[in-house]
């Protein structure tokens, strides 16, 4: 999912972070290419967890 | 700050910054030109303007610097200079020259791409996009792709000449005739110069620290004398470090260079004297470049130049700056003490009078502190110096009147006196795999020589008492004893990291002494069970005696019930128990145990959900200590008294038993013959994939094995239960059942590689036995038991296996502990930040919840943050009965309310605990808060070095597991990479694993039915011409290929003549096919022989159908559907497969899903894939740790492997990264570029010896500028 610039900023703000200190993920992911995500977006993931049940990661677009 | 509070502050070091010295740099530092070849004089003084030149520095303590002025302990040393007749290479630099040269023009020294170019990379550069990370490098890559293929200079026009390198430092040019012209450094430093600042910019490299021409040496540095001291022997003859030897080389050469150069010598002979000194100044820096001959001392042992100095495990960087030497240590050989707690360790008084201890005096302490320092050095307890409020140190060793100093003491001074029975050490056994390995320990001072370890710590050291050594440390300032109180104790490590389990608990006799006091008929009188109560240090009223009368009697159970923590409750299944199949059989019932046997599955180390377990979670370490500790003297006590042992009686085997073992080998040697002679008829049932052989072999090594298990199965049937044996391998104190069948009924199949022994002579494994021997005898297997003993040639098989198994620990040792290190180097700066993040100190995210849950696994409940079942349990026991019960939408709305605080997992834990059972509004509530307070117990703490524990956790494991490739037992042809190399290839991050394997589920209209999947099968399977062929004729008259196929064969791999034909038929190449016959003819025009082999071989290479690289298929029912299992894998060609469930299907090859399916789902592979490996090997390991690893190994969007190519290698600091691997080449690439090491990592920090930002270590003062006046300071 493909957070949108308010939801971003919190997200950065949330963390005190730069967008370059979020985990990244390549624009020619395959994932990236079929959700439309373009390099400068923030994506988000939901993942399965062993140990929590569901748990959320998030991703940087960067170029390659 | 320094005079403010009194405390020297020390100089802390902000950044370091790499750079290149530029010539007029090095002459500037200089103190003198080195012209003379030669270092001492006749009368040993140093010569002037030499090598030793006293203003260098000096070495021996009496001479004064001739630069400063000091003496030998003062004077750091000076650098001198030598100004090179000729400009040589510097090698670490060669290959930077080399990509400089073919990027730049040879005339105007351009960059060989056009000005717009340039432009556009400039701009760029000057405002990076933040989505474009290494931009930097990335550019100067591009830049280097395209000036490489460059023709002209866009700049000048200029013709560009191909560069050609020859290693280490030999450049030529090769001109437009082909000839190649020699450039010599002098050349190379004119080009390099003509290069502008802002083009050098662009590759990345910074003019401001590294002048491209600064790369090409003239004048050299010398360093200090310090740096290279020479050393006198007894004998009085000098010996010179190998470095000075190298410099007089390079002095004498370069004398000799500029002489030729002022004579005219002609070109040749100046070239080679050139040629030499480039030589003696490469070897001078790196006397291991490759394709040049080493210099060697005169006694023929290669000379230890700079790069040798750096590098490697014993280099600087390895061996002196990351692995410093330490005082206050002390190492001996360990002894076992059963009767010290096992929080303490024991220390001969000797050691303990080396040892000390700075003690502040003070008015309370004051008197026994002089009484200390009366009894000086060498009277325990004493004291070794006393340290005066002005700060000198005296030695009392030295000193002559101790009483008066005693008597001098007063509050203020330190004494630092000697270890004394409760201060708290630092105890550590090599290798320090995970954080268990150092533990604080309280001194017990003790008579002998050896340091005294409790047995039941034996686990978490990993060592036993066989001539093990262990070192010992005292901390020596408020701050390091207060970390080794709060952190490192004993008990506080009893629940290891690693899984949430204890790792510290009962061992080898302690277990067979719980079996022996709780099983069900152990009686003991009331004085006995007073002694033994007494011993364990019990001090309470005795208990009601469960037999009253006239003699009273009690039993084993209550015995050990007094040391159970009172309102205890718990059960469990005893190892006993569950050989004999049944299950919970131990009850702990409010402190007493109520029935079972206590075994290791209540009190053994490393055994999870275990009584000592459930006591250390829910009452806490130190009342864990409280109860293992009396429980085991108390178990030491009963077994002494009692008395224990196992003799060679122990072993008989009855007559009638030994002759059924007899029997059953007679009856599977029998059925091996039968397989032989039905090989031999061809009649044995093939497997598929397998050659008829292996079958055979397969067979005959399950009829084996099956016969040893039998065999074991009958000794199992008439040992008695009080056979000490069969106690202590039931109980878990030692040794299995195997071991015990091997040494009564017969040791069984010896094997290497997991294959009988078949090497040594041709067809036979040893000269006593006939060639093809069909007898088992023949290939290793053994009938004896080690009671009866084994005949020589069995013996001799036996230690054929034996020595395969030392070398397979020792060559396991050293991969697991290479990979450890790797690990740990990837991980060791990943910490929890304070809002609970895991980042690195670069402050980039890992994970942004650690684990995803933030529990700490070592607070964890085996791994749950809460173990809500047991919780309600207990919650409920104290309920009233006569309150009425919650309503289910009472408890479902506690559940919801309280489930927001929890994650999503333990929420539908508690929702589901309190529906499922009848409860109070109260007790819901009560349990709804306990999981939040236990919760929150269990979160783990901002600093906590995370990734360390995980590298730990991961790596420690790595010792324990099977190096070989493990064979699948039975029948299945799969053959797959598992344990330690798998795990080695997991976090290598491999392109290929060496065992690629795909399970490709299918869709609903093929998983059914068999032969539908079949279908599927072998549209995935890889067939060539050369599969499917019978035989194939040239015909040479014609020109003509004729290939006949195998029906079977095709109809096997589901493809018919036209498949073949349309396979081949390409380019010109006619083509014709005849069903019939099942034959395809190909034909060409025009052609010769070599043509017609050429056109043959490509033939039978020939893709018919299936995917490339699947090797072979396998069908395999599971769970009612259809599975193909496949050897070799192709994710994107199988998925694309009709029939194939692309949701389902799995491969091993972690690359490939990176590559079609995502980094996410990489991620998820990895996790899966390291997961399944440790499972398999019965290695528990929390999932917190491999999803940490799982995460930094794709936090980059890349799979990144763990090592010098992968995160290491991408480390921001360059100290990281020269102290793990490749040392030299990075320092160099960090002074080209400028690169700035900021030390925020804990290498760094470890080698300038700062504090390391993980721990306790994160803890920072920052100043609230607001109300300093605004002043923005940290």
């Amino acid at each position: 999912m493909v957070l949108n610039p308010e939801e971003k900023d919190e997200l950065l703000g949330r963390y005190h972070i730069r967008p370059d200190q979020l985990p990244y993920i390549l624009s020619s992911d395959p994932v990236v290419r079929e959700i439309g995500a373009k390099p400068g977006d923030v994506i988000k993931i939901m993942r399965k967890s062993p140990t929590a049940g569901v748990a959320v990661y998030y991703r940087y677009v960067v170029e390659g | 700050m320094a005079a403010l509070t009194g405390i020297d502050v020390p100089k802390k070091i902000d950044f370091i910054k790499f750079g290149v010295l530029s010539p007029s740099e090095i002459r500037k530092y200089s103190v003198v030109e080195i012209t003379v070849p030669e270092t001492y004089d006749e009368d040993g003084l140093p010569i002037p303007g030499g090598l030793m030149d006293n203003r260098l520095g000096v070495l021996e303590p009496g001479q004064i610097c001739g630069t400063c002025g000091n003496t030998s302990a003062e004077c750091p040393g000076h650098f001198g200079h030598i100004e090179l007749a000729e400009p040589v290479i510097h090698v670490s630099f060669a290959d930077t020259i080399k990509q400089l040269l073919t990027a730049t023009c040879r005339a105007c020294g351009r960059l060989l791409i056009p000005e717009a170019e340039i432009e556009a990379y400039r701009g760029e550069l000057e405002n990076p996009p933040s989505y474009k990370p290494n931009i930097r490098e990335r550019t100067a890559k591009e830049i280097f792709a395209k000036a490489r293929k460059a023709k002209i200079c866009p700049h000048c026009g200029a013709k560009k000449l191909e560069i050609e390198f020859t290693r280490p430092h030999i450049f030529h040019e090769i001109m437009e005739d082909g000839s190649a012209v020699r450039l010599t450094p002098a050349v190379i430093r004119e080009r390099l110069e003509r290069i502008p600042d802002d083009d050098y910019r662009l590759l990345g490299f910074d003019p401001g620290t590294s002048r491209p021409e600064w790369l090409v040496i003239q004048v050299l540095p010398v360093s200090p004398v310090t740096v290279r001291p020479s050393i006198t022997l007894e004998s009085g003859v000098r010996s010179e470090d190998d470095l000075t030897h190298k410099l007089v080389d390079i002095v004498r050469t370069n004398l000799r260079v500029r002489e030729a150069k002022e004579s005219g010598s002609p070109p040749l002979i100046l070239q080679d004297l050139v040629d030499l000194l480039q030589y003696h100044v490469t070897t001078y820096f790196d006397n291991e470049a490759s394709s040049i001959p080493p210099a060697h001392h005169r006694s023929g042992r290669p000379l230890k130049t700079l790069a040798q100095r750096l590098k490697g495990k014993e280099g600087r960087f390895r061996g002196s700056l990351s692995g410093k030497r330490v005082d206050f240590s002390a190492r001996t050989v360990i002894s076992p003490d059963p009767n010290i707690d096992i929080s303490e360790v024991g220390i001969p008084v000797e050691i303990a009078k080396k040892l000390t201890v700075p003690e502040r005096v003070t008015p309370w302490n004051l008197h026994s502190l002089r009484e200390l320092v009366r009894n000086g050095p060498d009277k325990y307890p004493g004291a070794n110096y006393i340290i005066r409020p002005d700060g000198v140190k005296i030695r009392l060793e030295f000193v002559p009147d101790r009483d008066a100093y005693a008597d001098g003491l007063e509050p203020g001074y330190v004494v630092e006196r000697h270890l004394k029975d409760g201060d708290i050490v630092l105890f550590n056994r090599q290798p320090s795999l995970h954080r268990m390995s150092i533990m604080a320990h309280f001194v017990k001072v003790l008579p002998y020589r050896t340091f005294r370890l409790h047995p039941a710590v034996c686990p978490p050291y990993n060592a036993d008492f066989d001539g093990d050594e262990m070192n010992l440390h005292v901390p020596q300032g408020e701050e390091a004893r207060s970390e080794a109180l709060l952190l490192m104790k004993v008990q506080d490590q009893i629940i290891s990291p690693r899984y949430g389990g204890p790792i510290i608990g009962a061992i080898r006799d302690y277990l067979t002494a719980s079996y022996l006091l709780t099983k069900d008929d152990v009686l003991l009188d009331p004085e006995e069970f007073a002694r033994l109560a007494y011993e364990g240090g019990y001090d309470g009223p005795l208990p009601r005696p469960e037999i009253e009368g006239r003699r009273p009697m009690y039993t084993g159970k209550q015995l050990f019930s007094l040391f159970i923590p009172e309102s205890f409750s718990y059960m469990l299944t005893s190892k006993w128990a569950k050989s004999s199949g049944r299950r919970r059989d131990v009850v702990v019932k409010d402190g007493l145990l109520v029935s079972g046997v206590i075994d290791k599955a209540s009190l053994g180390a490393e055994e999870p959900d275990s009584l000592l377990h459930r006591i250390t979670k829910d009452k806490g370490t130190e009342e864990a200590r409280r109860f293992l500790n009396p429980a085991l003297k108390l178990l030491k006590e009963y077994v002494t008294s009692r008395g224990f042992s196992y003799g060679y009686d122990d072993l008989e085997v009855p007559a009638n038993v030994k002759e059924k073992i007899r029997r059953v080998l007679d009856r599977t040697y029998r059925q091996i013959f039968k397989y032989i002679e039905e090989y031999k008829a061809g009649k044995l049932t093939p497997i598929k994939g397998l050659k008829l052989e292996d079958v055979l072999e397969q067979r005959v090594m399950n009829v084996l094995s099956q016969a040893r298990d039998k065999a074991g199965e009958l000794l199992e049937q008439v040992l008695p239960d009080e056979n000490p044996g069969v106690i202590m391998s039931k109980t878990g104190a030692r040794g299995s059942s195997l071991n015990l069948g091997q040494m009564m009924a017969l040791l069984g199949q010896q094997a290497i590689r997991g294959r009988r022994i078949r090497r040594g002579f041709r067809r036979r494994a040893l000269s006593h036995f006939k060639v093809d021997d069909p007898s088992p005898d023949a290939y290793g297997f053994v009938r004896s038991s080690f009671r009866d003993g084994l005949s020589p040639i069995e013996f001799f098989f036996h230690s054929m296996a034996g020595r395969e198994g030392l070398v397979d620990t020792a060559v396991r040792t050293q991969q697991s502990g290479y990979m450890q290190r790797r690990l740990v180097n990837a991980m060791e700066h990943l910490r929890i930040e304070y809002d609970y993040t895991v980042r690195d100190p670069e402050g980039n995210i890992i994970q942004f919840i650690y684990g995803e849950d933030s529990i700490d696994p070592a607070k964890s409940d085996h791994g749950a943050a809460v173990n809500i079942d047991r919780l309600a349990e207990m919650v409920l026991l104290d309920e009233k009965p006569d309150e009425p019960k919650a309503s289910r939408e009472e408890k479902m709305e506690l559940a919801e309310d309280y489930g927001g605080l929890l994650t999503p997992k333990l929420a539908e834990e508690l929702k589901t605990v309190l529906s499922s059972r009848e409860m109070t509004r109260s007790s819901a509530l009560k349990i709804c808060e306990r999981t939040i307070k236990l919760f929150k117990g269990a979160m783990i703490e901002p600093g906590e070095a995370v990734g360390v524990v995980a590298a730990q956790s991961i790596g420690e494991p790595g010792t324990q597991m099977t190096l070989r490739t493990f064979h699948y037992a039975g029948v299945k042809e799969k053959d797959v990479t598992l344990g330690l190399p798998r795990l080695i290839e997991l976090v290598d991050a491999r392109k290929q694993p060496s065992t690629p394997v795909m399970d490709v589920y299918l869709d609903e209209g093929h998983r059914t039915s068999k032969a539908k999947a079949m279908e599927v099968a072998k549209e995935i399977l890889f067939t060539k011409v050369e599969d499917i062929a019978s035989s194939i004729e040239i015909d040479y008259m014609s020109g003509s290929i004729t290939l006949s196929l195998d029906r079977e064969l095709m109809g096997d791999r589901g493809c018919t003549t036209k498949d073949v034909a349309d396979a081949v038929k390409v380019g010109k190449r006619k083509v014709s096919y005849d069903d019939e016959t099942a034959t395809v003819t190909v034909s060409i025009g025009n052609f010769d022989l070599p043509m017609l082999y050429a056109l043959r071989d490509k033939i039978l290479k020939t893709r018919v159908k299936g995917v490339a690289g699947i090797t072979r298929v396998s069908l395999e029912e599971r769970d009612g559907e259809w599975v193909i299992v496949t050897m070799g894998s192709d994710l994107r060609k199988v998925l694309a497969t009709p029939g194939v469930d692309q949701t389902r299907t799995r491969t091993n090859n972690i690359y490939e899903i990176a590559l079609v399916l995502g980094i996410e789902a990489a991620r998820q592979a990895l996790v899966d894939e390291i997961s399944k490996t440790l499972e398999e090997q019965g290695l528990e390991v929390d999932m917190r740790h491999i999803l940490l690893v799982a995460d930094l190994m794709t936090h980059k969007g890349i799979l990144q492997q763990v090592g010098r190519h992968g995160i290491v290698g991408s480390k921001v600091s360059v100290l990281a990264r020269a102290a793990f691997e490749i040392t030299v080449p990075t320092l160099a690439e960090a002074a080209v570029k400028g690169q700035v090491d900021e030390l925020r990592g804990v290498t760094e920090n470890v080698i300038v010896g700062g504090v390391i930002p993980v721990g306790t270590g994160i803890v920072d003062l920052y100043i609230d500028t607001s109300k300093s006046g605004g002043k923005k300071e940290r």
